[in-house]
């Protein structure tokens, strides 16, 4: 099997190269995170980030033929050879396919990826009805693999300001969520023209997101959500 | 070896990422307001200047035969039909009309084949 990788350490390249890699996939290796992690045991200064090997976790995102994916979850057999490997799109490369993903959780931490209910929590819990819980489905399934932000031409060109698909999808669960107060609040927090209103609804979110959610969905729910408390 | 003062290194080449269909109509749809920013004034002018004289109104129709011609107002064509569908297809998604995934690479489909079609059709028409 041939691989393409981009490597970059920045302590002794001025510049990012690609590297050509050949290896013989063993029999129990059914994904591509499977050969890279026998690839690592023939060259141990490829660098990558996994974890769970097996999509929930979502620490092994990366460009994989020019598309955003999981390694743990992108099957050997759908892939086009050679299989040309690099960091997620327009994130800082701290090593090879590692990224920082400071301004990413930064994002996150903006909308306050928690529930607000200043009220006393009842003895047990509180509760919902099936229909309330059903409104989660679709987000709480988020891992925040960044696969769907990386790929969104406007976080590549306002990362700072735009807080990208995964941060915004994150912002929807808590304002479909029954038990929460502080719908008003995050609406206005989202209420601007690049936090939220940088999306142009290209939808490379949804079309690249390994778990099968819909970011796009979400956003148009956040921007009805906004009209709706604006008439 | 890289200083920490020069800038991050990313990767964002744009030829060397797969873009989905949504993506390709979206960058049209940029591409043909340009041009469209460009050429109506142009156009505009050029109407204006067409009905001083049936001279000049001549001299303009060769001018936009020839082959230099044809190609700018190829352009203009497409970029006006690409611009209308593109966005009929934005306002439509707007409002949650075809905004799945599915449908939305259809239309984007759509209006990338229709536009040219589109552009062809109003040019021959036109022109000859």
């Amino acid at each position: 099997m041939q691989l393409r990788i981009y490597r970059f350490n920045p302590d002794t390249d001025a510049q990012p190269r690609m590297q050509d890699y050949d290896i013989t996939p063993e029999a129990g290796d059914k994904k591509l995170l499977d050969v890279l992690i026998r690839l690592k045991s023939v060259d141990d200064s490829l660098s990558f980030r996994r974890s769970c090997r097996e999509g929930i976790c979502g620490s092994d995102a990366m460009n994989i033929n020019g598309r955003n994916g999981l390694a743990c979850l992108q099957s050997l057999d759908e892939l086009k050879q050679p299989v040309v490997l690099r960091p997620l799109p327009g994130f800082p490369v701290i090593r090879d396919l590692i990224v920082d993903m400071t301004l990413f959780f930064a994002h996150y931490h903006s909308i306050k990826p928690y529930l607000i209910n200043p009220e006393s929590p009842p003895e047990r819990e509180r509760l919902q009805t099936p229909e309330q819980r059903e409104r989660l489905n679709g987000l709480y399934e988020c891992i925040l693999c960044a696969c769907c932000s990386a790929f969104c031409p406007s976080f590549w060109w306002n990362p700072d300001k735009f807080i990208g698909p995964a941060g915004l999808l994150q912002a929807y669960r808590f304002i479909a969520d029954s038990r929460d107060t502080a719908t008003a609040e995050r609406l206005d927090y989202l209420d601007d023209v690049y936090r939220l209103y940088r999306c142009r609804t290209i939808m490379n979110c949804t079309e690249v997101c390994p778990k099968g959610l819909s970011p796009s969905h979400a956003i148009e729910q956040i921007r009805l959500a906004l009209l709706k408390q604006s008439s | 070896m890289r200083t920490p003062s020069s800038a991050p290194v990313k990767f964002l080449n744009l030829w060397q990422i797969r873009f989905p269909i949504g993506a390709i109509a979206s960058i049209a749809h940029r591409v043909s307001g340009v041009l469209l920013l460009i050429a109506l004034p142009l156009l505009a002018s050029v109407l204006a200047r067409s009905l001083q004289s049936p001279a000049e109104f001549d001299a303009l129709r060769a001018a936009a035969t020839s082959a230099s011609g044809t190609l700018i107002l190829a352009l203009a064509t497409w970029a006006l039909a690409h611009h209308v569908l593109a966005g009929i297809r934005h306002l439509l998604m707007d409002v949650g009309i075809g905004s799945g995934l599915a449908q939305a690479r259809r239309s984007a489909r759509a209006a990338l084949i229709a536009a040219p079609i589109i552009a062809l059709y109003i040019l021959v028409r036109g022109l000859w």
